[in-house]
Order: C-alpha cells, then structure tokens, then sequence
C-alpha cells in the first residue's frame, strides 16, 4: 500500500530519514532502512572534514530540537567510503546530501559523488547554523541558488535526480522553488530547520548552545512545514519532499494533503524512537482504508482543491 | 531527570590526587548502574560521564583530568553550577557471582554497580587497575565492600602489570559466572576472547565520541552493527558485540572520520 516510486527508487515506505539524523556511516542508515523507513538521507557534507560547533549542539526542548551541529562531517572522501559500503550492503534508496563553503565547493563535491550512483543528490542550501562562519545560507539568494542549482544538475547529469532543500526564510519558499524548478531541479526538499532561535539557562543566565543559536526542528516546526509544502506545491510541477516537524501518522498525512510525495523525518526518530516508521506506515495505512485510498498518490496535494 | 538541560549547584568535591576528582549533585533524579549523564560547563563544553555513585542525597561523577574540557572540570569550585542531562542509556543488567573489572576512570560505573550488587544481596569481586597509585579511584572503599584485587603499570599499588595480567588464572580458579568491565578499549580486546571461549557472558561499558547523547545525531554508532552507543549501549553484552566489528580497531571522532 506504502511503496512509492521516486524517479527510479523503489520506497517500502514513503518516508525519507532526514539528513544529519543518523547518517554518518553505512550500518546507521542500514539499521534505521530496518526499521521501516523508505530511504536515508546522509548527514550534509563537503570537501573537507569539520569538526562542527562545541557540545550542547544539540538540545531538547519541550516542542522539539535546537542544533547547531555546524555541518560537522568526515570530509567527501570518508563519506564516498561509507556510500561504497552502504551499496555494497544493500540496494535500497541512498539519498546524498552535499553541501559547500562556495558555490565552487558544491560542484566539487557532487563531482566525488556521481560515479557512485545514489538515488538522488540533495542540495542543502539552507543551514541556518553557519551564519558566523559562511554568512547567509546560499538560499537565502535565488540568483546563488539558480547557479548552484544548475551546477550540480549539470555534474548529476540526466540520470541522477536533484533535490534542492530550501529553509522557509529567505525572499519566500515558493519564489526559491521555482528558481530551483528553472534550472534543472528535479526535486525540493523543504524545509530544512527553523530560525535560528535559542534558549537561555534561567540560573547561568547564558544561552545554552555553545553556538547561542540553532535551528529548531521537532513538532515546534510542523505548522510552518507543512504552509512552506503547501506553497512549494502551487508554485512548481516537480515533487516535493515535505519535511519538518513529522512526529505521528496524522503529520505525515498532513504533509501529503500539501503535496509531498516523500515525507521527511528527522526529529521525530528522538521523539518517538527509531521504531517510529512502523508508527506511521501503520497510521496512514488506516487512513487509507478509512477513505478509500489506494495509493499515496490518490491523496496527494488534495488539500488544495 | 530529563533530556532538558537543567543546571545544579555542585554540593561538594572531593579530590582523590592530582587530576581526579568527583563531584556531587543533589540526588534529584534515579540512575541505574552503567547510564551515563551529559555534563554541561557553562561557556566550555559539555560531555558524557558515567554517574560513579547514587545515594537517597547526592549523585556523583568522577572524573580524570585529560583535555579542556576535564581540565576545565578540575578548576570547578562548590557552588558553581553545572548543566546535568539524563540519565542516558541502557544500564548493566544484576548476576550473582560477578567479577567486576574496571581499567583507570572506567573504575567509576563499577562503583554504581557494585552498590546496587551489594545491596541485593549478591555475590562479586573487584579486579581494578590504573596507571598508578594516585589515579585508582576508590580502592578502600571497594576494599571493604568485597574482595579486591589492585593492579599498577608501576607497581606503586597492588600487583605491578596490566589489570588483566592474571585473568585467566582468576577465572579458572573461581566461581565467576559473569563478568563486567569498563576501561580502555585495548582491555575489551583481551578480555573478549578469554571470555568468549570459556562461553562467559559479560557486559562491558564503552565509550565513543557523543554529540547528542539522545540517539539522533549518529556520532556513536558502531560499526558493523548500527548500534547507537548512547541508547542501546554504553553498556554491551556479548551478543551485542558480535556484530560490532571495530572494537579495538577504529572509533570515529567529532567530524566523523575514523581514526585508529
Ligand atoms: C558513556 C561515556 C561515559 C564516560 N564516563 C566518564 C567518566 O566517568 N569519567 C571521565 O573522566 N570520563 C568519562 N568519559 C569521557 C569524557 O566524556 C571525556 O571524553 C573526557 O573527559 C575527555 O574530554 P576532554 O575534553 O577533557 O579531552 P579531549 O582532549 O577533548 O578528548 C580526549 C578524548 O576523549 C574522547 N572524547 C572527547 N570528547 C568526547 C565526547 N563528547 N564524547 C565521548 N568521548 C569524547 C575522545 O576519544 C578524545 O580523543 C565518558 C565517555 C563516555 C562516552
Ligand atoms: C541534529 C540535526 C542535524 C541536522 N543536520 C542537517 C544537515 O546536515 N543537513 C541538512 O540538510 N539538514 C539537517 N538537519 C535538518 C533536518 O534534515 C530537517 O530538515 C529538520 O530537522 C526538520 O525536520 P524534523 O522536524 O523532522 O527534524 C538537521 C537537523 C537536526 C535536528
Ligand atoms: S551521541 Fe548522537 S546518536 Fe549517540
């Protein structure tokens, strides 16, 4: 009933674990395709490795996460080892996310990555975590992303799809998608995280992140999700993967009614667990059966009717 | 507890030589034996330590001066407050007849744990070591709970050589039905095969490179297995360690890469 086609991938499900949640290496994203997730987005990477921001990067709040992770990454070398290792192992769907310090950087990067053959290269334009060290994300600027959209289609060629995965700031998210739709994107992926924000120790009086600000992600964040999916819908042809604040079956379904065709999930792997995709796969089942629908396709983008 | 960040006045600090210290919290939430908490310094950093003891007033952890941030740790005064998240991770399951092996700071979970072994009632030994006399964590307070035996590289205390230098002889002469152990990872590598052929099952407490403590960010998790250290570990049994194919070969450091 769940499996979905993506450009040439076969999902069990449709659900997509996010980037930066349990993607370093090769048996993470294997042990987590075990436990019902349709396909794994690696953590971001670029050329060189980084050793991200100092601990807390990552913290709960009572609505979810804040991180600023920084990009931490092993560097484009280590993360093709572990992508060889992952094909090795299995054929289910790998999605690479890249990212680069300049718009040359995404090109090298996608360079390293397309004799390797993943089911789809995610741009990650948009991490609001940096800002100290790269200055406004690239999607924050539809010209950067124009270009950066179409200097890594041009590298992924015809045979490996693009996603460009935009935040919901910026001059607006359905402006962004087109400029992406425009110069080859084959996919969004939206949204990534939300702020920055932060959150202050009451008895220290300090921020808490070491960073003092990170992105927030977590059901804080779906309402703004799902409006950003809804929009990316009306304003482009090409599919959409609707991430952001997916903790329960009806979120999902939510994402879907916007228009998604692949469903996100990132935070909720804390919130709910990693047994979390078998949550939801069974959730949308049900609803499913309760109206009638076949396929994911038959309540796709119905929200806007 | 919980996974939010709270932070605690430090009650006390006792000093057990130079670079190693525990400090104390008020006891304001449960920890089983082998979870660990992350402990955040205000404007440093913030990492996981093991809870080294538990009782109805206080929570301690004790900790070896290393890098900046357990350097940090030994400049901290009483008073000052410190982050506290937690507990963290699958604790140590309770066997009678235990042997309890603890290598340097790893010494500090088996304190936990031999409290709450004592406590019910159960049989076990201690089988401690460390560099030297100063940097043994708790050897007189062990001493009077249950049989131990001490351990130096340099002789400065107990028996000179490795904590693992006469295992065999141990086993093999005593009823030992199960066996705990935490300390550098070169000890898990000797033990496990002398473990493995005499078909003895045992939980050791590792250690890798944590950033969330809580699952998600992926830091943690171990080669072949996918097991995530801070949720399905830090402690271990044997068929857990099957499938994990880089003890004692690689672990990876903050940016991910593997190193040796
Ligand atoms: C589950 C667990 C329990 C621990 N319990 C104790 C304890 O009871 N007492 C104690 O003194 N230490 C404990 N540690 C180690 C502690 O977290 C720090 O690694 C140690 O204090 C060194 O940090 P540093 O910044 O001073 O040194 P650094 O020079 O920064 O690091 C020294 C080495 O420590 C390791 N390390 C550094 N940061 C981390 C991190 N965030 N997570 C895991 N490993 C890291 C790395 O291997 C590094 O090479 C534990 C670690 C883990 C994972
Ligand atoms: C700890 C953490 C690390 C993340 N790292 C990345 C990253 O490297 N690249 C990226 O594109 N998005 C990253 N994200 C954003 C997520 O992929 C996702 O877009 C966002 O968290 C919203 O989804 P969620 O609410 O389901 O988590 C990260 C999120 C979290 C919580
Ligand atoms: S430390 Fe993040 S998954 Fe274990």
């Amino acid at each position: 009933m769940l499996k979905t086609r993506f450009f040439k991938a076969e999902l069990e499900t449709p659900f997509v674990l996010a980037s930066g949640i349990l993607g370093l290496t090769a048996s993470s994203m294997i042990r987590v395709l075990d436990f019902g997730c349709g396909a794994v987005t690696t953590k971001s990477f670029n050329m060189e490795w980084r050793k991200g921001h100092k601990a807390p990067s990552i913290l709960p709040f009572e609505n979810g996460l804040l991180n600023a992770v920084g990009l931490s990454n092993p560097g484009a070398d280590e993360m093709v080892r572990e992508i060889s290792q992952f094909k090795s192992r299995t054929n289910r769907p790998l999605f690479a996310s890249i990212f680069g310090r300049t718009i040359d950087e995404f090109g090298q990067v996608a360079e390293k990555i397309v004799g390797l053959q993943p089911d789809l290269i995610e741009v990650n334009v948009s991490c609001p975590n940096v800002r100290s060290e790269f200055g406004r994300p690239f999607g924050d600027s539809p010209q950067d992303t124009a270009a950066i959209t179409r200097l890594v289609k041009n590298i992924a060629g015809s045979h490996i799809p693009v996603s460009m995965k935009l935040g919901p700031h910026g001059p607006g998210i359905g402006l962004m998608a087109k400029a992406c739709e425009d110069n080859g994107a084959d996919a969004i992926t939206a949204i990534n995280t939300v702020g920055p924000g932060m959150l202050i120790d009451i008895d220290v009086r300090k921020p808490i992140l070491a960073n003092k600000t990170g992105g927030v992600s977590g059901p804080a964040i779906l309402p703004i999700a799902v409006k950003s999916v809804y929009e990316v819908y009306q304003a482009v042809k090409i599919p959409i993967i609707g991430t952001g604040g997916v903790t329960t079956a009806a979120d999902a379904i939510q994402m879907i009614l916007a228009g998604a065709s692949l469903v996100g999930v990132g935070t909720a792997v804390y919130e709910r667990g990693i047994e979390v995709f078998h949550e939801l796969a069974a959730g949308i089942e049900n609803y499913m059966t309760t109206y009638g629908f076949k396929t994911i396709e038959d309540f796709r983008g119905l929200a806007h009717e | 507890m919980s996974d939010l960040m709270k932070t605690y006045p430090i009650l006390k600090i006792i000093d057990h030589g130079p670079g190693l210290r525990s400090l104390y919290f008020e006891k304001t939430f449960e920890v089983q034996p082998g979870q660990f908490i992350n402990l955040w310094l205000p404007g440093v950093d913030e990492k996981p330590f093991s809870v080294s003891r538990i009782t109805a007033d206080f929570i301690e952890v004790s900790i070896k001066a290393y890098g900046p941030f357990s350097q940090a740790i030994m400049q901290c005064q009483p008073g000052q407050r410190l982050g506290l998240r937690g507990p963290f991770g699958r604790p140590f399951s309770w066997h009678n007849n235990a042997l309890l092996i603890g290598g340097g700071i790893g010494i500090a979970p088996l304190r936990i744990l031999g409290d709450t072994l004592s406590q019910k009632g159960f049989n076990f030994s201690y089988l401690i070591g460390a560099v030297t006399a100063h940097e043994l964590l708790f050897p007189e307070e062990m001493k009077r709970q249950a049989a131990t035996r001490i351990y130096t590289d340099d002789g400065s205390l107990g028996k000179k050589g490795r904590v693992t230098a006469d295992i065999e002889q141990i086993l093999d002469s005593e009823k030992i039905e199960f066996v705990y152990a935490a300390g550098p990872e070169i000890m898990f590598v000797v033990l496990k095969p002398i473990l493995d052929q005499r078909r003895l099952p045992y939980e050791f407490c590792m250690e890798r490179y944590m950033k969330c403590g809580i699952g998600i960010c992926g830091q943690c998790v171990l080669d072949d297995s996918g097991i995530r250290l801070c949720v399905e570990g830090p402690v271990l049994n044997q068929d857990d360690l099957k499938q994990v194919t880089e003890l004692g070969s690689v672990h990876r450091d903050a940016s991910g890469r593997r190193v040796r």
